[in-house]
């Protein structure tokens, strides 16, 4: 991959050769076999035409014979078929939050969140999946057009470059229905979104629901997670415009700390009673520890 | 409850303010932040678009209300009222003598007293009237009738311990006085009642007497003194230490002289004892001796109690200085004599014959006058020396002379005859004389004394009963020594060589030549005053500020020299005998000396040293008593008052510690951000804390 080939709106340094190529190791990982349309490298409930040899059944007529095995009718003197597993390819969805409140932080979190994308799109097209992507807004999914094949990664970056924050609010849980909605083929499903959302748990829900092996990134900034303020404010909603007062001495600031933890605990315990991996991911974690420790730590990718 | 200053609760008035203060509304400045989801759940102000909002429960708030409230009741000056326990007019005697220094009660006994007296003003009814007398070296008023009880406090704390000693005895009587101006009134002493000395006077009040004091253990230097041995060749230190402590101790004393040490020795002292101790090495040409007593430095256990009082464990001594003693030999001349007088170091010898003497002047300038063979009508107010006097004087009755006589055995443990050996004397003719009442024969006779010593009115008197010339006496061994020790009898002792110790707060005569500006004189501490005569031409100045232990320099202010006035001659300084015979020449006058020999060291180029020592038993023993027999000199029966009076009871140093408190706390809790962050960089910058917590954590 050339760097003049990246669009612009894409940070360069974060997808350098070096990185393209260690993603290139890593493969989405399932939990259980899914159901595909075309071919690809994923096992399939299936059984096929695969060199991975699952069992043996009885010759019917009609079998291929290069499927006998010989050497087992040479001592048996009885036909039997090997059976080998299908391999498939499978969708890979996923989901960016682009409501106003992922506008901002420091690093800013909608930018973390079109790498991250990127990066787990790169990985999904190098294991021969269908990337589908969309982007939360409003009520909302707005979706792009899937894509197979590592020869479409500038199109995910062309496509991500173009997202900006939706001005007004949204509705994660409406737009998540939304998208759940639409899904005919199931697979890995990855939310990336600060959930800063009352209905945030619904949201998570609707995904569980449409039975995709889902993971939800929720997208912290350092500001947002040890707020870098002092004295007596008045604190603007970017997303909603509501205002705040607060005097933010330590007791404040370590009260709200104390919030935040029992909010993500809240959200740990509603997605994991949901089958949902949930991973608290701060914009200062470099990319390349978000795919190869975290991502792999909570069994979203594989090597 | 009262008020003192109720028109101060007007300060009331701040609390409506400060809640008003609280309702104004802030004016926050604003900050985009992505979201305010978690912060709403947080809010602790609630916005309102009204200038003013609804009050809050607020720490802070709370606080600085009850500071306000306290603020105003302090300014106010509540009190409480109570039946007074002292009379309405009282007189407080506070002991500051040098006692009240001892440090058994913290930190000594005068602060104590002074702790005791002020507990006891608030006895004292609200409109009473008191007077503050200081038992020191002098009784002094230091507060005269005063109501205000700050004035009276200062009046009680401006009481400083004196270093003198002192009976109550002035201070009763002048309290006694300024009791008698009110009906009813009380004196109330505070002391420690040391020392057995019982004030002599009789009050025709109530005495009431709180006493200070815990321990009797102290140790103190009860005599210091240098004298010089007859000889007149060295100075010998006489040192006695008292241990007033019921149990034995162990001491150390230590010996300066002009500052550097001497000798130090430990001294195991009985219970209620004195050790006396007399050095002979003193160096020579010292002129200050310093005695000291100290904890032996090896260990504190075994040395016994400790020493509570201070004052006492060190004292001074001036050493007597080498003065040139005047003789005046009278008679026709005698080589023996002179020879032998001639030997004595600092010693002048002037002569004069019978027919001469008579027309002298000066006498009283002389130390010792010989009559050889020859007695004035009156004898003079000095020491004599005589031999074989002539006719019956105030020296004895003469009887006539004697060819034959019996020498008796003289008494071997003489002083006069220490080192004379007597067994070839042969004499051979001598006086017949009674030996008089105020003498003592040191070389008897059959037909009375041949020699007798002693003390006629207080002056030294040594009579030999025969002419030297008559004996072979001159021509022996024993002369020179026995010349020797007459001289230690006759010149070493007198009141002017001793330079008896000063009590503290005694006033001190210093002589001065007639035509001197004044005398400098220099304190212990280092001060300087200057002391002027007190009329043109005075002799004498007296310096009364010895209120300090140690020793004292008066030096004599000289005018500029001036010109020699014509026809006056200055004053004729004598020769010393050592060149000038005297019998060769005994028809030369003697003349008088140019500086007065009065005093010791009173020279005009000399300072005069004296020293201010303590040397009070009465102040060293410091067992504290009960009172009673203090309590016993007034009258038994209450006071008669008019109306039990009511004292009152301010509780403003109450209301300012919790003014104080409410202030901390306040601080602490506005200023709590910014100790949690000094908290916190104390935490990060602890390494040790650091390295528990990474533990701990590695252990989870």
């Amino acid at each position: 991959m050339k760097r003049d080939l990246l669009p612009s709106a894409v940070d360069p340094t974060v997808f350098d050769e070096y990185f393209l190529r260690q993603l290139e190791r890593l493969m989405l990982v399932t939990k259980k076999a899914v159901h595909g349309g075309m071919k690809g490298v994923r096992r399939s409930v299936k059984r096929g035409q695969s060199v991975e040899f699952t069992d043996y059944r009885d010759y019917s007529l009609g079998d291929d014979l290069r499927a006998l095995d010989w050497n087992l009718y040479a001592r048996l003197e009885k036909l039997f078929i090997k059976l080998f597993v299908e391999e498939e390819d499978v969708n890979v969805h996923i989901l960016l939050d682009a409501s106003a409140s992922m506008d901002g932080g420091s690093p800013d979190k909608l930018l973390f969140g079109k790498r991250a994308a990127a990066a787990l799109a790169y990985v999904g097209l190098a294991s021969y999946d269908r990337i589908s992507m969309a982007v939360l807004q409003g009520k909302v999914a707005r979706r792009f057009s899937p894509v197979r094949g590592t020869g479409r990664v500038f199109q995910v970056l062309a496509d991500l470059s173009g997202v900006k924050p939706f001005p007004g609010p949204t509705d994660l849980a409406s737009a998540c229905r939304h998208y759940a909605a639409q899904i005919t083929q199931r697979g890995p499903l990855i939310l990336i979104s600060d959930l800063f959302d009352d209905n945030a748990e619904r949201a998570i829900s609707e995904l569980a629901g449409t039975r995709c092996n889902v993971a939800v990134l929720h997208t912290l900034s350092a500001d947002e997670l040890n707020p870098p303020l002092e004295g007596d404010l008045r604190l603007v909603d970017r997303e909603t415009g509501d205002a705040v007062n607060v005097t933010a001495d330590l007791f404040t600031l370590d009260a709200y700390r104390a919030r935040l933890a029992d909010w993500q605990t809240r959200l740990d315990e509603a997605a994991t009673k949901r089958r949902v991996a949930y991973l608290p991911t701060p914009t200062t974690l470099p990319l390349a520890d978000l795919v190869f420790a975290e991502l792999r730590r909570r069994q979203v990718v594989a090597a | 409850m009262g008020f003192l200053v109720p028109l101060a609760l007007i300060g009331l008035l701040a609390v409506p303010i400060i809640v008003t203060f609280y309702m104004l509304r802030l004016r926050r400045p604003e900050r985009a932040v992505s979201s305010t989801f978690l912060w709403q759940q947080l809010v602790r102000d609630v916005e309102a678009n009204a200038p003013w909002q609804r009050l809050r429960r607020s720490l802070l708030l709370l606080l600085q209300l009850l500071l306000a409230v306290i603020f105003a009741f302090l300014v106010a000056r509540p009190f409480t009222e109570h039946p007074a326990g002292l009379a309405r007019d009282l007189v407080l005697v506070i002991d500051a003598s040098a006692s009240m220094s001892s440090t058994d009660e913290f930190p000594d006994r005068l602060t104590a007293a002074k702790r005791v007296a002020l507990e006891q003003m608030a006895q004292v009814p609200s409109d009473g009237r008191v007077s503050v007398i200081a038992a020191g070296d002098t009784a002094r008023v230091v507060a005269n009738e005063a109501t205000d009880r700050g004035r009276i406090a200062r009046a009680i704390e401006s009481i400083e311990a004196s270093t003198s000693a002192s009976d109550l005895t002035d201070a009763l009587k002048l309290a006694g006085s300024l009791a008698e101006r009110a009906r009813g009134a009380e004196i109330l002493v505070v002391t420690d009642d040391a020392g057995s000395t019982v004030p002599s006077v009789t009050l025709e009040v109530p005495v009431r007497v709180a006493t200070v004091g815990r321990e009797r253990d102290n140790q103190a230097i009860a005599a210091l003194a240098v004298r010089a041995d007859p000889s007149g060749l060295k100075r010998t230190l006489f040192v006695s230490v008292a241990n007033y402590s019921a149990s034995a101790v162990v001491r150390r004393l230590q010996i300066l002289a002009d500052g550097s040490a001497v000798t130090a020795r430990d001294l195991a002292l009985q219970p209620l004892s004195r050790a006396d101790v007399v050095i002979d090495e003193l160096p020579a040409g010292a002129a200050v001796v310093e005695a000291r007593i100290t904890a032996p430095e090896a260990s504190s256990e075994g040395s016994g109690p400790v020493d509570y009082l201070a004052v006492d464990d060190a004292a001074w001594a001036v050493v007597p200085p080498d003065r040139l003693r005047r003789v005046l030999l009278v008679g026709p001349g005698n080589v023996y004599l002179q020879n032998a007088f001639a030997l004595l170091p600092n010693v002048e010898l002037y002569g004069a014959t019978a027919e001469q003497y008579p027309a002298t002047t000066g006498k009283e300038l002389f130390d010792l006058i010989v009559f050889d063979g020859f007695l004035p009508a009156e004898l003079p107010r000095k020491p004599i020396l005589a031999f074989a006097p002539p006719q019956t004087s105030a020296l004895g009755v003469v009887n006539g002379t004697l060819d034959t006589f019996g020498m008796g055995q003289p008494d071997a443990d003489d002083p006069l005859l220490r080192g004379v050996d007597l067994t070839r004397l042969h004499i051979a003719k001598t006086q017949s004389i009674d030996l008089p009442a105020w003498a003592r024969p040191v070389i008897p006779g059959s037909d009375g004394p041949l020699l007798y010593s002693g003390l006629r009115d207080g002056l030294a008197t040594v009579v030999f009963a025969f002419d030297v010339r008559q004996s072979d006496l001159p021509l022996q061994v024993a002369w020179p020594i026995l010349i020797s020790n007459l001289a230690g009898e006759l010149l070493g002792v007198g009141p002017q060589q001793a330079a008896d110790p000063i009590p503290p707060s005694s006033p001190v005569e210093i002589p001065m030549p007639p035509d001197s500006l004044g005398v400098r004189v220099t304190l212990p501490d280092g001060t300087v005053e200057q002391l002027a005569p007190g009329a043109t031409g005075a002799s004498s100045v007296t310096f009364v500020t010895t209120r300090q232990l140690g020793i004292y320099r008066a030096e004599v202010i000289s005018p500029p020299p001036p010109s020699l006035a014509p026809g006056q001659t200055p004053t004729p300084t004598p020769l010393p005998s050592s060149t000038v015979n005297p019998s060769a020449s005994p028809g030369a006058s003697p003349v008088a000396p140019g500086a007065s020999p009065s005093s010791p060291g009173a020279t005009q180029d000399e300072p005069l040293l004296f020293a201010v020592d303590l040397f009070s038993p009465e102040e060293s023993n410091i067992r504290p008593g009960d009172g009673a027999r203090i309590g016993s000199l007034g009258t038994d029966v209450p006071a008669e008052t008019e109306a039990p009076g009511m004292a009152r009871n301010e509780f403003w140093p109450l209301l300012v510690t919790l003014a104080l408190l409410f202030l901390i706390i306040e601080w602490l809790v506005y200023e709590r951000d910014g100790a949690r962050r000094i908290l916190n960089g104390i935490r990060r910058a602890n390494p040790f804390a650091a390295r528990g917590t990474a533990r701990r954590k590695g252990s989870a």
